[in-house]
């Protein structure tokens, strides 16, 4: 479903990726896991459009995309649920999830209407967000705008969603929730690529997962033969 | 009877303010989608007016040159943002700035030649016949003003809070990026914020036209005095600007009254150097929400 292959991309004269290539199989949760700064989220906003790669190819759903507008991007079917969550704080919890199905809903009237449907499904998925839908997004708690950021990204039915460190700055309760919410969608068939720094949960949930090292991939596997691994295992997993 | 002075005094500079505040909005709109404005502005307003004045010349009708002038303004916001900020923001440049100016000064010659140099009154179908309330005393085209100002606006702010398109809008304002990623087009919303910016600048010369004259330095005073109150209200409160173009209105008109028009500019230098030195953000300007 997402191909990223041989893929440079960097800020200015600091390149981040050099070479970097991964596979998101359909219904496939695949964790992408290394060292802080290795270029794990630079890989994520490479292939979202957040940054224009220097070289190299994304392929979604067969078809080439890099080097387009982060926006045309989105409205083919990818999903980037951003580092940092990115809420749009002044707007309504329920807005914010009306604006993840933006390229799907009419821009006028009648959106409401249109999406009760996928609203109703993130609502069950995080009942807090339901209690919540009139508050601003920025009143909300940094583990309740993760859900926010997770559920404005399943609004828009992607293809393919890209998840990237949805623990960062939460609470240990909060991070137990935010994996047990990622079990749920796997259930769903969700087709899911996990940037993560707790290694160890990351890998319990996923169906694969590539080691990222200095801008590219240096080992990758099933998530059981990646445990066994002992390199991996002294580098990330302590 | 010095009450009734005073009174007279606030109700005229007030309905006034009301302009300042209408195209210190349109500055606000272009602001919160780009973090940039306009600085020729009062040019689109007087084009606008030149513009609507030639469509009555023409013989169209006063109901139809309504239309007509807003539609010019919109497109003229659009002619802006194409040619003075797209290529900028692209690159992340401050060049817009020179950009702008420099278009301004283009639309004031182009004016110059093609309308001329003198100012020309606005005819109009509003009455102009003062009528009495609580002996104060009000035209109906002053009333038009007003009606004016704040159906624009309030048109503008329900689109805004109502439609997708308008939310996608306030997405932009608050996150660029991230509204990108919901497949939000920053370009075109930028495009919509300065067409909506020219739709403004149209109305405040379509409203102010018949009231002032219609000349190339018709707005350079009004730009000024939008440019305060949008500084000192905080370049993101709809509400803030009518407060605080209201209150420099009236502000202006009692200061003329009592020491003479010559000190008429005074009061919104002193609020916008106030403002800047006070509060930065503007008396109405929010701070950020945002938990990490």
């Amino acid at each position: 479903m997402l191909v990223v292959e041989n893929l440079y991309a960097g800020y200015g004269a600091s390149k981040v990726l050099t070479g970097a290539s991964l596979e998101v199989a359909q219904g496939r949760i695949v964790a992408l896991i290394g060292a802080n700064g290795a270029g794990k989220t630079t890989t994520m906003r490479a292939i979202s459009g957040m940054l224009k790669p220097d070289k190299g190819r994304v392929l979604l759903d067969g078809k080439p995309v890099q080097g387009q507008d982060a926006s045309r991007i989105a409205r083919l079917g990818l999903a980037h649920a951003p580092e940092g969550r990115k809420v749009f704080g002044p707007l309504s919890t329920e807005d914010n999830l009306l604006l993840g199905a933006y390229s799907r809903l009419p821009l006028f009237f009648g959106f409401r209407a249109r999406s009760i449907h996928d609203l109703e499904r993130v609502y069950d998925l995080f009942p807090l967000l339901r209690e919540r839908r009139l508050q601003a997004a920025g009143t909300l708690s940094g583990g309740e705008q993760q859900m926010l950021a997770i559920g404005r990204a399943l609004m828009a039915n992607p293809k393919v969603m890209l998840l990237d460190e949805p623990s960062m700055g939460l609470a240990p309760v909060i991070v137990q929730e935010v994996f047990n919410t990622i079990r749920r969608l796997k259930a769903d068939g969700i087709t899911l690529l996990l940037v993560e720094q707790f290694a160890k949960s990351a890998l319990e949930v996923s169906d694969y997962a590539y080691v990222m090292e200095r801008g590219r991939i240096v080992a990758e596997g099933a998530p059981a033969e990646l445990l066994k691994d002992k390199r991996v295992l002294a580098a990330y997993l302590g | 009877m010095d009450f009734i002075i005073i009174a007279q005094m606030v109700v005229s500079g007030a309905l006034m303010g009301l302009v300042y505040a209408l195209i210190a909005y349109g500055f606000q709109l272009t602001f919160s989608t780009s973090k940039s404005i306009n600085f020729g502005q009062g040019e689109l307003v007087m084009l606008s007016a030149f513009f609507s004045l030639t469509l009555l010349d023409w013989g169209a009708p006063f109901w139809l040159m309504v239309p007509g002038g807003l539609l010019f303004g919109v497109v003229l916001g659009l002619a802006v943002e194409r040619a003075g900020l797209r290529l900028a923001l692209e690159q992340k440049s401050e060049g817009w700035i020179l950009l702008t100016i420099i278009i301004g000064l283009l639309g004031f010659s182009a004016a110059e030649n093609i309308w001329g140099r003198d100012d020309r009154p606005f005819p109009t179908p509003i009455s102009s016949d003062a009528m009495q309330f609580f002996g104060v005393s009000i035209t109906p085209l002053e009333i038009s003003v007003a009606i004016g100002v704040f159906s624009l606006m309030g048109l503008i702010e329900l689109f805004k809070r109502k439609t997708l398109l308008g939310k996608a809008f306030e997405a932009v304002s608050a996150d660029r990026d991230a509204a990108e990623l919901m497949g939000i087009s920053a370009t075109r919303t930028v495009m919509l914020s300065y067409g909506l910016s020219g739709l403004v600048a149209a109305m405040a010369g379509i409203l102010v036209s018949p009231i002032t004259t219609v000349g190339p330095t018709m707005a350079s005073a009004l730009i000024l005095k939008a440019f305060s109150v949008a500084v000192v209200a905080g370049l993101d409160s709809g509400f803030g600007v009518v407060v605080v173009g209201i209150f420099l209105g009236a502000l202006e008109s009692l200061t003329s009254f009592y020491l003479g028009s010559g000190w008429r500019e005074a009061p919104g230098l002193i609020l916008l150097i106030l403002a800047l030195a006070v509060r930065p953000n503007g008396v109405f300007g929010k701070a950020t929400i945002r938990k990490v």
